[in-house]
């Protein structure tokens, strides 16, 4: 069948082939694996922000019925275990990497899977108990006695960075980072000459990801080879080998993880979490399987948190309102563990946004605080930095009388000046950014709003709208790797790195072998599973999924069409430039003889007089270090109307326009987006990781007082695909996973307060929920949610 | 969850037997806040006494001048009961209002108000339309049966059957939801009944109440007018990460002008 018959090549919104079986409770997550044998793990927890541990009593938990063992952070290191590898600032070779000021090195703490000398935050893990039932498990848990000298907490990101904040490791202060990025005399200078400057402080709050399915593993060990095997989801498997391997202190290739479904990740799982790595060496240390499930209120505590960034910027404009420059200073709260600094790292280096920018200068610090640890969620540190430019642009226009659109397009970069190199040394290399702006503007009747808003008016309502530019670093792991082969029974295997947290690769990946063998999208086999068989990944993040794998499929299959001309050419007696390939046939040029693509590979296995370089499977590797960064941008318009009276926002139009380069299936991507708008206007109205800044408890432990958005939150969206190829890439695709979550933070906010413009209101902070917006309307002072627990 | 053991009575007087004869039983009503409570290990009981098979306390029925409701009788099921909507549709917008579906089709009336939570829907209908609990020892005054934070007037050992609500001569709940739970942050029914206008309000303080002062308002004008200047004060109210007690008097007075208007107040 012929590709472009089939309708379901690159460009084509076929239906995810993976979702009947998701939707009909065939997946095959962590948790639905099962091994005979097998026994429960439950983990005890610090029910303290900060506490020195003293000593642990076992024996009452080892004597409960079924209880097999109780393992604690002092067996942990008398087995030799290591601590996670953290590596938390990103060494892409298109990123810039901060460094400390004074030129000490960046502060990592030893993170071992169970705590050892102290607890750091509410909910780390002290122990692993491991039983006949989880029932038992628990039961031993309850019955470890643990003797705690509590410590002074921190958990307020400003506060942690604080000479005098309780310090959380002995051996370093709580500013793991304190670099400075830019140009500070030009900057200096800028701000000088400057006719208006406008100033923004916020704190964008931190949420956490709630992927749906809860993390789950299951491990066990073969002492006979020596093995360990672990079923988890993660964002990808091979870096969860290799690190599970780090921990325990083997060689990698004594690791097997493997990976059927996965459901959701967001960054929340992108990297090992110390319960896996506990699991696995609890299952060589009882000698059978062990099996754990986090249960949802352990996911709130101690899945690895986003966000959190408190910002201090400024904006500097000459009289027409071109930019000058910007500075300020932003502090990532990192939790209790230097897990990941890459937010803050790949936030400030693009602070600027696409708006042409001569000069900034920022302070960028990390900081440590008795709060889980926190790593990137959907496009870290893009949308809290967008936030604070979109915000700051507003806020110009309010105090200095510019009009909102006009600003924006007089600063927007052009296509002529592109690659354009951004103040802190990031070089963005195409995009049509303006004209994208102005198809969301008209997509969003922006010209019609000033009737809606009257209309509203007389209905009481206070009707806002605006409008956000965005723009998204996509860099992550270099690295990807695919193996294609050309089974003769007509189906085409693809082992590949990048693990589908739900993103649809299996649709997606195949409708690219579909492009370019002509093969029905059903009979492509996407193989990620199992790190016996995918040896070279780096897994989905950083909106390296589609954008790596179609980079190396395409060199791979490249390769395979030429191999497969030079054996057609024997087949068909011609010459290899005499063959075409074409709707999955090689066909002699001008003449009507042809062989399939798989009579090909058959020949290739079968065929004993063939040259020997072309017998054997049919296949190729592409094995590739993607040094460039891609950059995915667009712009969103939203419109929200406001009851003042009790201060509810409704989210009454929302509009996007996203350039991804080249839509491969623009349903996905609709659907993608719709997914990003509701994580960032979740952050904007709703989320929040509330810790009570006394005693460093968690306050949002469970879904009764964790808002999540739901679709009754939201219009339907207006979702559009600008398509200019990205140059850098094979194909032209730009990654489109969190297009949808960069500006709607600022979107959503700048919509609230321009709707309440005419009541006087300047600023409502995140999330914007009907109190912070009915006190500003009232003129009444803003209560920290943490504050208002007294 | 710890173990227990489990029991299904077929009668009102089994289950009061067993309540009798257990060490530390309780009753397993719809479940939807007792189990999340078990599977927290957050409490521990000995024996759960399952409700569900007992038909004489399952139903809706109307009865001259009253509705009586069993408290077996499912969210949904008053939700959707023609005979609810013509007698009290402020109940119909309540029961329609808990939760989501699966909850409304698992919770029961008489383990909403058995259980007390602050901010629980039905509490605010027993008490707003002056009702009676009906026992299997006793009849008991809406007035008197609620006593604190998930404190009732009930014994040790006393199972709600029904409760009889009046049938008012207009009604409304107004539910301002919790963002996360939605639950009532605020949830305010009125009533004007044949005994006089009642106010009730949940969600706002740790049990639900009476607001007398609005009700004195009311009595001479039922009208969202005659609440033009009322203010509740946030003394005693509840503060919490979702909203501080100044907010929650704020919703109170403006749900109650809210359900004024709805239950089809003067104008």
């Amino acid at each position: 069948m012929s590709h472009a018959a089939s309708g379901e090549g690159i460009g084509q919104p076929i239906r995810r082939r993976e979702d009947m079986r998701l939707i009909t409770g065939k997946g095959q997550f962590s948790d639905d694996m099962n091994l005979p044998g097998q026994t429960y793990a439950v983990f005890l927890r610090a029910p303290h922000a900060h506490a020195r541990i003293g000593a642990i009593d076992t024996a009452a938990a080892l004597k409960m019925p079924g209880v097999l063992a109780v393992l604690t952070g002092k067996d942990l290191l008398a087995d030799g275990l290591k601590p996670i590898p953290h590596t938390p600032l990103l060494a892409h070779p298109a990123e810039i990497i901060p460094e400390n000021t004074d030129g000490t090195p960046v502060f990592t703490a030893p993170h071992y899977p169970l705590a050892t000398d102290k607890v750091r935050f509410v909910g780390e893990a002290v122990a692993i108990v491991v039983a006949t039932s989880i029932a038992a498990a628990k039961d031993g848990a309850e019955a470890i006695a643990i003797d705690y000298e509590p410590l002074p907490a921190v958990t307020d990101t400003v506060a942690a960075a604080a000479p005098d904040a309780p310090q959380l490791w002995d051996q370093h202060s709580n500013v793991a980072l304190d670099a400075r990025l830019g140009d500070a005399a030009a900057t200096a200078a800028a701000f000088k000459r400057a006719a208006h400057v406008v100033k923004f402080k916020t704190w964008v709050q931190r949420i956490t990801g709630v992927p749906m399915e809860p993390r789950a593993a299951l491990s066990e060990y073969d002492p006979q080879t020596k093995r360990y095997m672990l079923h988890a989801g993660s964002g990808g498997a091979v870096r969860l080998k290799n690190d599970l391997a780090t921990v325990l202190g083997v060689p990698s290739d004594d690791v097997r993880v493997l990976m059927y479904d996965v459901g959701g990740n967001f960054g929340t799982r992108g990297m090992i979490y110390p319960e896996f790595a506990a699991v696995a060496w609890a299952a060589r240390r009882v000698g059978k399987p062990v099996k754990w499930l986090c249960e949802r209120h352990e996911a709130f505590l101690c899945d690895y948190q986003g966000r959190d960034l408190a910002v201090e910027a400024e904006l500097a404009l000459d009289r027409d309102g071109t930019f000058l420059a910007m500075r300020g200073s932003n502090i990532g709260n990192a939790g209790a563990h230097t897990t990941n600094f890459s937010p803050l790292q790949k936030g400030v280096e693009i602070a600027s946004s696409i708006y042409r920018m001569p000069a900034a200068d920022f302070r960028a610090r990390a900081v440590l605080s008795n709060t889980a640890p926190t790593r990137p969620y959907r496009s870290a540190g893009r949308p809290e930095v967008m936030y604070v430019m979109e915000r700051l642009i507003d806020l110009a226009c309010r105090d200095f009388g510019f009009d909102r659109v006009e600003i924006r397009r007089r600063n927007l970069i052009a296509p002529s000046e592109l690659p354009y190199t951004n103040p802190f040394g990031m070089t963005y290399d195409s995009g049509h950014y303006r004209e994208v702006m102005d198809r969301a503007l008209k997509e969003g009747d922006w010209d019609g709003f000033p009737a809606r808003r009257a209309e509203a008016r007389a209905r009481g309502k206070y009707r806002g709208i605006a409008v956000a530019n965005y723009v998204d670093t996509a860099t992550g792991q270099p690295r990807e790797r695919t193996d294609i082969t050309i089974r003769r029974d007509g189906v085409i295997d693809v082992v590949i790195g990048t693990v589908s947290n739900g993103q649809g690769h299996e649709t997606t990946f195949a409708q690219c072998i579909n492009e370019w063998f002509a093969v029905p999208v059903d009979k492509v086999n996407i193989i990620t599973h199992d790190t016996d068989i995918v040896k070279v990944g780096g897994g989905t993040h950083s909106g390296r999924g589609m954008r790596l794998a179609s980079y190396v499929m395409k060199i791979a299959s490249d390769e395979i069409v030429e191999k497969g001309k030079r054996i057609a050419a024997h087949l068909l007696q011609a010459k290899p430039a005499e063959i075409d390939f074409t709707d999955g046939h090689f066909r002699v040029t001008g003449s009507n003889r042809s062989v399939g693509l798989f009579e090909v590979a058959a020949a290739a296995l079968d065929q004993s007089d063939l040259p020997g370089e072309l017998r054997g499977p049919l296949t190729a590797t592409c094995d590739k270090v993607v040094k460039e960064a891609a950059f995915p941008y667009g712009a969103h318009v939203c419109e929200v109307e406001i009851d003042p009276v009790m201060g509810n926002v409704e989210i009454v139009k929302y509009t996007t326009v996203d350039d991804v380069g080249r839509a491969v299936n623009p349903m996905i991507i609709h659907g993608q987006t719709h997914g990003g708008i509701a994580q960032g206007v979740g952050q904007a109205l709703l989320e929040h990781c509330a810790y009570n800044a006394a005693d460093g408890q968690l306050m949002s432990g469970s879904f009764m007082d964790y808002a999540m958005p739901r679709a009754d939150d939201f219009p339907f969206f207006d979702t559009f695909i600008s398509e200019v190829p990205m140059p850098s890439h094979p194909l032209g695709i730009r990654p489109a996973g969190e297009g949808g979550t960069c500006p709607a933070l600022a979107v959503t906010v700048n919509a609230i307060v321009d709707a309440l413009a005419d009541l006087g209101v300047r600023h409502v902070e995140m999330p914007a929920t009907p109190e912070r917006i009915w006190r500003a309307i009232n003129g009444k002072k803003d209560v920290s949610i943490a504050k208002a627990e007294g | 969850m710890y173990a227990f053991d489990y029991h299904q009575p077929k009668s009102v007087d089994e289950a009061a037997q067993m309540l009798g004869a257990k060490p530390e039983p309780k009753l397993l009503a719809g479940g939807m806040s007792l189990l999340p409570t078990l599977k927290l290990r957050l409490a521990q009981y000995t024996d759960l006494v399952d409700l569900s098979a007992i038909d004489s306390i399952k139903g809706i029925e109307r009865d001259g001048d009253a509705l009586v409701i069993g408290a077996m009788t499912r969210h949904v099921e008053v939700a959707t009961s023609d005979t609810v909507k013509r007698a009290i549709p402020a109940l119909t917008t309540l029961a329609g209002g808990i939760g989501d579906p699966l909850v409304r089709n698992r919770g029961t009336m008489g383990g909403s108000i058995a259980n007390a939570d602050p901010a629980a829907d039905y509490p605010s209908a027993v008490l707003g339309l002056g009702a009676t609990v009906i026992t299997d020892k006793r009849q008991i005054a809406g007035d008197d049966f609620f006593k604190g934070l998930f404190e009732t007037a009930l014994e040790p050992g006393e199972i709600v059957m029904a409760v009889r609500y009046p049938v008012p001569l207009q009604a409304a709940y107004i539910k301002y939801p919790n963002p996360a739970s939605r639950f009532a942050l605020v949830g305010v029914f009125v009533a004007r009944t044949a005994a006089g206008v009642r106010v009730a309000v949940t969600g706002a303080g740790p049990c639900v109440f009476r607001l007398t002062d609005a009700e004195a308002l009311l009595a001479k004008n039922f009208s969202a007018a005659a609440l033009e200047n009322f203010t509740v004060k946030p003394d005693g109210l509840n503060a919490d990460i979702h909203a501080t007690a100044e907010y929650r008097a704020h919703a109170v007075a403006v749900m109650l002008k809210r359900a004024v208007a709805a239950a089809g107040g003067n104008t």
